[in-house]
């Protein structure tokens, strides 16, 4: 079962988005109101992605990023960063940063599941992800 | 099947499905409507004080942070409509001239008005 790690302080943000992903693909979500928190929980539960606001009080998302990559523990876990739409600067802002894809509030719950298989390369609705197993060497 | 019965109407299953999450959704809804109705107040006031010209960088960055909140969250739930109010909100606070200021006033009372049948 895919988990993932949504971490916004907007109390609503988090409960939608967990619905959505509970509801819409089966998922299992983990949930944290700050970057600082949401570290915490992803080097302890290794979420296979996390979803993250943008704009947080006190340490907002790219930083909180940032400090994710100086963490060889969790820096391998694909973020998506998710914000009101955004121009020119946000854009440029958020190009060179890195995070697997920037998605945009309002998202809609019923295909943001949709939204972060796509950008993931996960299969649609993927209970469980079993690895394909390598041919046998000759 | 005995003939002359009504055929019984159901859902397809994906409409089910979409039935589902709108209940939940709607349940989501009414708890959060405490907080929603707290942040139409405090833009209200903010909104009043631009009018006014009492606006100061505080209740600006206020009202900005909550008009962001708001862009955000209401389309979650439908409200497409008053989101791109609270956006056109933000973006008068985050950037307020002598004519944006204003229009505040009357995009919190709209903003209101959309949202009113669902407070």
């Amino acid at each position: 079962m895919r988990r993932i790690l949504i971490i916004d302080d907007e109390d609503d943000i988090r409960e939608v988005a967990a619905l959505s992903l509970e509801a819409t693909a089966g998922w299992e979500i983990l949930t944290a109101n700050s970057g600082a928190k949401g570290i915490d929980i992803a080097v302890a539960e290794q979420p296979d992605a996390i979803l993250m606001d943008v704009m947080m009080p006190e340490v907002d998302g790219p930083t909180t990023f940032r400090n994710m990559q100086q963490n060889p523990a969790i820096s391998s876990i694909p973020v998506l960063l998710l914000t009101a739409k955004v121009q020119g600067v946000d854009q440029r802002r958020f190009a060179g940063l890195g995070v697997a894809a920037v998605l945009f509030k309002p998202f809609d719950p019923l295909t943001l599941a949709d939204q972060i298989s796509e950008v993931l390369g996960w299969s649609k609705n993927s209970h469980s992800e079993q690895p394909v197993p390598s041919e046998p060497a000759v | 099947m005995p003939e002359n019965q009504p055929r019984k109407q159901t859902n397809s299953p994906s409409e089910d499905f979409s039935e589902g999450i709108d209940d939940l959704l709607a349940d989501l809804w009414q708890r959060h409507l405490p907080t929603l109705r707290e942040r139409l107040d405090l833009l209200a006031r903010t909104a009043a004080e631009a009018t006014t010209g009492t606006l100061n960088e505080i209740t600006r960055a206020e009202g900005q942070s909550i008009a962001h909140k708001l862009s955000g969250n209401l389309g979650m739930f439908g409200h497409h409509k008053a989101g791109d109010l609270a956006s056109q909100i933000e973006h008068i606070f985050k950037a307020p001239t002598p004519e944006t200021l204003p229009l505040l006033a009357g995009l919190t009372r709209n903003l209101r008005e959309t949202l009113a049948a669902n407070l």
